[in-house]
């Protein structure tokens, strides 16, 4: 995740392609006050708080439209520009609790809340409050955006080496540091995975002969900084002694869970909260197989 | 090769041990119990019988009609029947009488978040401003604020926050929402653990005279931004003088509706430490469910305690 250029705010006001794509007024509603961007300089002027898990991503800018309507509850579509399509996907997979809907490359729909993603954007389109008109509203905003963008994007290829069968796809994320991982799944008050923005992080659940188990797959830049990560897992959470070269077998926890942790290159691949050893090693084996297959 | 185990680093697993910061372990073990490892096995949460700090909730049906829309006029209701019971008042304004006099200068800390949307609602805020009136301070002397209160002017605070899990803090109720009363709020954005050394600064440390939680319309879900699906029409307020305490009743509060949305346990994260710091490292009141308790007023449906 390398940071790139941000355009000038006034530029992008005065640019912006996908502006073009949403009407000045629609079913009643209006724009209301004027069009705002925000970039990674001033994202918290928007979101105070709530900047940084945008900013864990390469987040370019934002940029933000009211449309309001007498009798009706305002709406507020946001349009995200991301560096690249698979932090596009990652923000999307940040919170998932809703319907899916056939928008972009993918939508999910629940209570006055769109959320979509296609190619470098991620779209996000709220009401006040949920009625029947401005559901629909938010979906034709929704749709008219993803028209606009031309192509679709890639997702990250570590998703596509993990196994399909016993995955729980509403529990897929993708992210880089620390900060999403603690949004998403406690581990320790410390670093332990050495989590940066050049990680790239994949997690997932499975359900699989009756079980549950939690994945964490993370690629590093370098062997040598897996290898560390491998050891300080090994040694701050499992508790044991780290050998380099020599595999910590599945160890079973307080909770009556397995957690273990396999290294393939520049990956780490580690189950934790697997109800079954069984589990555990189907995973890592499969995942393992996948990487060397994908060579990534 | 070196151990690389230091001291202060806490995994989870500690606190699923209940080795680290005390009470939070439940939480993460994700069991659906109350947050409550602090305490021994045969302690009831929240039933103190000599209680360190009492908690009152109170909740009322009519709180919240069509809409999502608050009835200011219940609300009032609420807060004075939950003040009266905290004071062991009779009447509302004697009760307020007992937290604040002419004499002061009051600062009414509520919490107002644009982006997320979950706001301390006006008509709490109205009636906390007409009750600390009527007890005798001047309008001139009452400064309702969210950003930029006086804080060194006051004499007294009375704490009005919202409810929500927040991505970076676990959750925010009464501990977070002093978090501006510091130059450097991302400070105390994860880690979180210090966020009780803000009680502690000269122009806030020992003004806090009551709390009154505006629990509504709480927030369970992750963040950042609001999802409306994680925001729930709860119909309480709370009450209470210990901010540590009252947080302790919010987290669970929040966990509960979490395990409920899901159907299996959604431990809060990360983990909210600072309620566990704030009362063995700040000493600023207790989060063992042990030491309160909890006056519980008016509709009992879905309380989740």
């Amino acid at each position: 995740m390398g940071q790139s250029q941000i355009p000038e705010k006034e530029k992008i006001l005065a640019s912006f392609p996908l502006r073009k794509a949403l009407p000045p007024e629609i079913s009643g509603w209006k724009t209301g006050r004027e069009d705002q961007v925000f970039t990674r300089d001033d994202v918290f002027d928007y979101m105070n708080g709530g900047g940084e898990i945008y900013l864990a991503y390469d987040f370019q800018f934002v940029w933000v439209r009211e449309y309001v309507r007498a009798d009706e509850p305002s709406i507020v579509a946001e349009i995200y520009q991301m560096s690249s399509s698979e932090d596009a996907f990652g923000v999307f997979t940040h919170d998932t609790d809703g319907d899916e809907v056939e928008l972009g490359q993918g939508g999910i729909y629940g209570a006055g809340l769109l959320r979509l993603w296609k190619d470098k954007i991620f779209v996000r389109i709220l009401a006040d409050r949920e009625t029947p008109e401005a559901k629909t509203v938010i979906l034709e905003l929704g749709a008219k955006i993803a028209g606009a963008v031309a192509q679709e994007g890639g997702v990250p290829g570590l998703v596509k080496v993990l196994p399909e069968e016993g995955l729980r796809p509403k529990s897929l994320r993708y992210f880089h540091t620390l900060i999403s991982l603690n949004a998403h799944y406690y581990l320790a008050n410390v670093n332990v995975l050495n989590l940066s923005p050049e990680t790239q992080v994949v997690m997932a659940r499975y359900e699989r002969e009756g079980s549950q188990a939690r994945l964490l797959l993370v690629e590093y830049p370098t062997v040598e900084r897996a290898l560390d990560a491998h050891g300080r897992f090994v040694e701050i959470v499992l508790l044991e002694r780290f050998k380099a070269g020599r595999e910590a077998p599945p160890k079973k926890l307080e909770d009556g869970k397995f957690a273990g942790v396999v290294r393939s290159g520049r990956h780490l691949i580690l189950v934790i909260e697997a109800e079954k050893k069984s589990v555990l090693e189907w995973i890592t084996k499969t995942i393992s197989q996948n990487l060397e297959g994908q060579k990534l | 090769m070196k151990k690389r185990r230091a001291t202060g680093t806490f995994t989870r697993r500690d606190f699923i041990k209940g080795a680290a910061m005390g009470t939070l372990g439940m939480a993460l073990c994700g069991k659906g119990k109350a947050v409550f490892a602090g305490a021994g096995e045969d302690a009831v949460p929240f039933a103190a019988e000599t209680p360190q700090s009492v908690v009152v909730l109170i909740r009322d049906e009519r709180a919240i009609g069509a809409g999502d829309k608050v009835d200011a006029a219940v609300v009032q209701e609420m807060i004075d029947t939950a003040v009266q019971q905290f004071s062991g008042e009779a009447d509302a304004v004697r009760a307020w009488a007992r937290y604040v006099h002419a004499g002061d200068t009051v600062g009414i800390k509520f919490t107002r978040c644009d982006w997320m949307r979950v706001h301390t609602d006006q008509a709490v805020i109205d009636a906390v401003v007409k009750r600390v009136g009527e007890a005798g301070v001047g309008k001139d002397k009452i400064f309702a604020q969210d950003g930029g209160l006086p804080v060194a002017k006051c004499t007294a605070l009375i704490n009005v926050p919202s409810v929500k899990v927040h991505t970076l803090t676990g959750i925010a109720a009464s501990m977070k929402n002093y978090i501006n009363f510091t130059p450097a709020p991302s400070r105390y954005h994860a880690p979180s653990t210090n966020l009780g050394e803000i009680f502690l600064l000269p122009e806030v440390k020992g003004k806090t005279r009551l709390i009154v939680v505006d629990i509504l319309r709480p927030y369970f879900g992750p963040g950042p931004q609001i999802n409306p699906l994680h925001r729930w029409n709860y119909h309480g307020i709370i009450v209470g003088d210990d901010p540590v305490a009252v947080e302790t009743v919010c987290l669970n509060i929040c966990q509960a509706k979490r395990n409920l949305f899901k159907g299996e346990p959604w431990p809060i994260t990360p983990p909210p430490d600072f309620i566990a710091a704030a009362d063995k490292t700040y000493k600023l009141g207790t989060s063992d469910p042990a030491k309160i308790k909890l006056i519980k007023l008016g509709w009992d449906k879905d309380i989740l305690l």
